[in-house]
């Protein structure tokens, strides 16, 4: 399965007109002292990768096999290219585990020459720096484009004899301002995102609709052109389910064509070889079969769904894994309602004051009282206005996933962030500004923040909701009048999550 | 000298009649008005020290040394609007949000006393925030508000609500200490809210009613999931004179006008006399119109 690149872009432009306001703008700088700092990425164990607590005997098989499928890496043979992002979905979705985001060496480097390709790695895609996929803003003719442009191809490759097709001009696009970056989205706990109902959601974005009146904070849901429906995942809330994430960034991350999305999307006659779609639904059992009869006769797009639908919610620090989450593996629902997620408020934070490293271990200096207090002020100051703390899922098919309530710091609406976070790419209801609120559990280990990755800084991602027309900037307001101490505080908590 | 006269008396008798026409069926019947360009909430501006806001008649001189932070937002689908940020251009010393909400597209009409109170059970309820003043009354330039105050984490935050035409306009206050909060609030002395002329009635759901004559639907109009909401101004003859696409694509903006300007109403009346309204719809594609209740 391919990486889910999420990207987001941000112009030169945009990012000097964030500077030149916070420089401009007293109110907004920093109240007393000198700045906190992020404690960097959270240490130890990854607190994430593990099945959803609950699962059957069955369902944890089918999770163990989808989770191999998701780790596999594909070549032209299986449907890779002609043109891709990168070789399979683990190599974006892998940081602090398998399901995660942007690891901290970019494998798009390296695959950009494997198997005797010549590709050249454009000048955003570093070693160190975040995986990203790239969108043109417009077509050649002024139009809207907003589509994702695969990095490289598979001409020289070994496994591509007889394909000889280019690269686009990624520089030609860049000095044109018309290239827009997004990394991979986390994938942990989206069985339960997936579960809640849209009167849940609706609910949720109602309970707090008082706090938000004083705040600026408006929002609204994307929703599917079809059903009307809300859709929930992606940067713009713009995918409506697992499976249709899964189909389609098989298809543009990796080029492999599926049930879902059958067409290939470069249909060079010398490159596009295959019978499609290359990834069809298995008439006879696969070898998967051997870990899970039904794994045998899926598809990847439907494998790679289950892995994520599968997954545990990230685990904050300190916090017992998973807990309590629909013990019984009956089909029926229960009445009670189950916790995944150990309150955030119990735990040990990161190292406040070190650099940012990643890996570095916690240290004593924060201690359980500052990520409590972090939490109080993220909730006071207005950042729970929209990273909503708590959802509860619905009944769902699958036991584990029923009526459990979780903390995805998300309302998983869409919001005007400005100019500054601006990509000029419409999806859906989400237009070029707006900007699904990011889902804040397991902050703590990750590397890259923003849709773009553009810094591994959770200071400076706070500073980047403030722009001309952010909803955000009366938080942000907030937050930079506190007391450092709290400001502290906050990103303590942060990388506790 | 004759020639004079004759059209003196003239232009005499078309004075009388304009003004008897405009007692009876509003001033949209005048020519000069049916081409002037309505103000919309968010054209509000900031000169010389004053925030001023044409749709609602408001005049608000900031405290001394303020001016404009970082815009807010474009409209919201519900019709929430960011209309200004206000902040010191020199040391910190709080912000001044003002923002509105359209009443017409958020659930239930609640009067500004029941929203205030509304406010303080939940903003009572955010971990670690104070209620430091109870829901009160007050007056801004003569208009009844409603002033409540809270704080946390060391940040002190007063908001002030009032009605105006069905929109529910608040001022929040955040300031660094008890003190500062007061002497921005204190500024709120100063306000006036002109009264140059008397805004038109605004009346929920008018347009799904039976006052409704013509009605054409918007052509070629994009798909949208959500319904688009919009306020017109429907003159004292039934007329639409002013449309104000509150949150839409540029195409579907421009589709909307060019219908809504072609529906008619009954005139609506007051005492006898023709007046306008001010109404809010919500648009679905092919031009349905959504309840907003």
């Amino acid at each position: 399965m391919a990486k889910r690149t999420f990207a987001y872009a941000c112009s030169l432009t945009s990012l000097t007109a964030i500077l030149v306001a916070s420089v401009a703008l007293p109110s907004l700088a920093p109240a007393q002292g000198r700045g906190p700092t992020d404690p960097g990425v959270r240490g130890g164990a990854a607190g994430a990768g593990n099945p959803i607590t609950g699962l059957t005997a069955e369902e944890g098989a089918f999770f163990n096999a989808a989770k191999d499928v998701f780790e596999e890496t594909e070549t032209v043979a299986d449907g890779l290219g002609p043109r891709f992002n990168l070789d399979s979905c683990v190599g974006c979705h892998a940081q602090p585990s398998s399901g995660g985001s942007s690891p901290p060496v970019n494998p798009q480097v390296a695959v950009a020459t494997a198997q005797g390709a010549k590709n050249t790695v454009p000048a955003f895609i570093t070693a160190n720096g975040p995986v990203r996929e790239v969108r043109f803003v417009r077509n050649p003719d002024g139009s809207p484009d907003g589509g994702v442009h695969a990095l490289f191809v598979t001409t020289g490759r070994s496994d591509a004899p007889g394909c000889n097709i280019t690269q686009p001009n990624f520089a030609a696009a860049v000095a044109a301002n018309n290239a827009v970056f997004r990394i991979p989205t986390p994938t942990f706990g989206l069985g339960l995102v997936e579960a809640v109902t849209d009167t849940a959601l609706q609910a949720s974005m109602a309970a707090n609709s008082q706090q938000k009146r004083a705040l600026g904070i408006s929002g609204r849901f994307n929703r599917n052109g079809n059903d009307g429906t809300i859709t929930r995942f992606g940067w713009k809330a713009q995918n409506k389910s697992l499976l249709i994430f899964s189909g389609e960034a098989y298809n543009v991350e990796m080029g492999v064509t599926n049930e879902l999305f059958p067409q290939e999307r470069e249909e060079n006659t010398g490159c596009a070889t295959n019978a499609l779609p290359e990834s069809p639904t298995p008439v006879v059992p696969n070898d998967l079969a051997a870990t899970s009869p039904a794994a045998g006769f899926q598809s990847d797009a439907v494998l790679f769904a289950a892995f994520m639908r599968l997954l545990a919610p990230p685990t904050p620090a300190g916090a017992t894994p998973a807990v309590a989450a629909a013990a019984a593996p009956s089909s029926t629902s229960t009445s009670s309602t189950s916790t995944v997620v150990a309150s955030a408020s119990s735990v040990l934070p990161a190292a406040a004051g070190t650099t940012s490293t990643a890996a570095t271990s916690s240290s004593t200096s924060a201690t359980t009282s500052t990520v409590a207090r972090g939490q109080q002020v993220f909730t006071n100051i207005g950042c729970s206005a929209c990273h909503t703390r708590s959802l509860t899922s619905g009944k769902s098919s699958t036991a584990a996933l029923t009526n459990v309530t979780f903390q995805p710091y998300s309302d998983f609406a869409v919001h005007d962030m400005g100019d500054g976070l601006a990509d000029g790419v419409s999806q859906g209801a989400a237009g070029g500004r707006e900007f699904r609120t990011a889902p804040l559990w397991g902050v703590g280990q990750r590397i890259f923040f923003m849709h773009d990755g553009r810094t591994k800084d959770l200071n400076v991602a706070i500073a980047q909701h403030a722009s001309r027309g952010s909803e955000a900037n009366q938080v942000v307001q907030n937050y930079n009048a506190l007391a450092a101490t709290d400001r502290q505080a906050v990103l303590n908590f942060l990388r506790s999550l | 000298m004759r020639r004079l006269l004759q059209i003196g008396a003239v232009a005499s008798v078309t004075a009388v009649l304009a003004v008897v026409l405009a007692w009876r069926y509003g001033e949209t019947l005048l020519p000069f008005a049916v081409t002037s360009a309505a103000p919309d909430p968010q054209d509000g501006k900031v000169a010389g020290g004053v925030y001023t806001n044409a749709y609602f008649d408001l005049s608000y001189p900031l405290p001394r040394g303020f001016g404009e932070g970082l815009a807010g937002p474009d409209p919201s689908d519900s019709g929430y609007y960011v209309l200004g940020n206000f902040v010191p251009q020199a040391a910190p010393s709080g912000t001044i949000l003002v923002t509105a909400q359209d009443t017409f597209f958020a659930g239930p009409h609640r009067d500004v006393a029941v929203a205030a109170k509304e406010f303080r059970e939940s903003i009572s309820q955010v971990e670690g925030m104070s209620i430091d003043r109870e829901p009160a009354e007050m007056t801004i330039g003569n208009r009844l508000a409603w002033r409540i105050d809270f704080s946390g984490v060391g940040l002190y935050r007063a908001m002030v609500s009032a009605e105006m035409r069905c929109h529910l306009v608040s001022i929040t206050f955040t300031a660094p200490d008890p003190q500062a909060r007061e002497t921005l609030a204190s500024s709120l002395n100063h306000v006036s809210l002109a009264a140059g002329r008397d805004p038109p009635v605004c009346i929920r759901n008018y347009a799904a009613g039976d006052q409704l004559i013509r009605k054409v639907a918007p052509t070629d109009m994009a798909p949208s999931p959500m319904p688009i909401p919009a306020r017109i101004i429907i003159g004292s003859d039934g007329a639409v004179r002013h449309v104000h696409v509150i949150r839409a694509t540029e195409g579907q903006r421009k589709t909307i006008e060019q219908a809504l300007r072609q529906w008619t109403f009954k005139p609506h009346t007051v005492n006898g006399r023709a007046v306008e309204v001010e109404t809010g719809l919500a648009l679905r594609s092919g031009g349905a119109i959504t309840s907003i209740d």
